[in-house]
């Protein structure tokens, strides 16, 4: 009891705390960019976990192709997906609404493999 | 010097405030940017055409009209009868199985068809829009 500042809390261990912390958020963040809108996606069993790090697309159910929270055109995509990808090969995700037409996915798929070997189109559980 | 002798060694730590307030700003940033995407999904593999060579058998093939029924060979047929078409077929060889669809034709029964015909065992499926 030497003085008023002397009886702080110790502090330390709530820095290491805190620094452990931020450094997982800084290392596990993919900062991936969102199509913008919500989809409802068709049920698949086979579906399988996707990678998190991935250039994602949205056909939405009235056949309009979402990047980034805006609407593109089909012959865009090649582009986008070689821009964003920045020359890793980071794989493509369709989140495509079940009530989209067929032909522009298929399209859309097929613009996509130009520039990635790895197109998934994102399903939901059939139980979901 | 003066200043120094005249306290407790303790109280001539750093102040850590700033750097604590600095760090949890940054914290809750990474917190807030980190988007938890968990996607399912699947992911119709087709082989490079150019490359294979036994790639000469014709594939399963299946349509989708754009009235919205499912056909095989000009015969309707129902969803769940896709898994055993395919798998009928593995017996020789490693199927192959191309999707057509008709432009009106919804994603969501191609991407059905595309799920069971990997349920089936079809190693490539590729799905493919016919122009009308």
């Amino acid at each position: 009891m030497t003085g008023s500042d002397t009886n702080d809390i110790n502090v330390s261990p709530l820095i290491d705390v805190v620094f452990i912390l931020l450094i997982f958020f800084i290392v596990s963040a993919t900062f991936v960019t969102l199509p913008g809108i919500e989809v409802a996606r068709p049920r698949a069993v086979t579906g399988k976990a996707l990678e998190k790090n991935a250039v994602i697309f949205a056909l939405s159910s009235d056949n309009e192709i979402k990047y980034a929270g805006s609407t593109v055109q089909l012959e865009e995509v090649p582009g986008l997906v070689q821009l964003a990808s920045k020359d890793k090969g980071k794989p493509v995700v369709i989140q495509v609404d079940q009530w989209a037409d067929a032909s522009v996915l298929a399209k859309l798929i097929a613009e996509a493999r130009k520039k990635s070997s790895d197109v998934s189109i994102a399903t939901r559980k059939p139980s979901a | 010097m003066k200043r120094r002798l005249s306290q407790d060694p303790e109280n001539t730590e750093i102040n850590v405030s700033p750097l604590i307030d600095l760090v949890f700003i940054l914290l809750i940033f990474f917190i807030v940017a980190t988007s938890f995407v968990n996607e399912v999904g699947i992911t119709p593999k087709h082989k490079d055409t150019a490359s294979a060579s036994t790639n000469m058998e014709e594939p399963l093939a299946f349509d989708l009209p754009a009235s919205g029924q499912l056909v095989r060979d000009g015969v309707t047929i129902g969803i769940e009868q896709v898994a055993p078409i395919v798998r009928s077929s593995t017996g020789d060889k490693a199927p192959s199985v191309l999707v057509r669809v008709s432009p009106g034709a919804r994603a969501g029964l191609a991407t059905e068809v595309m799920d069971q015909a990997m349920l089936g065992g079809a190693l490539a499926v590729k799905l493919s829009a016919l122009n009308q």
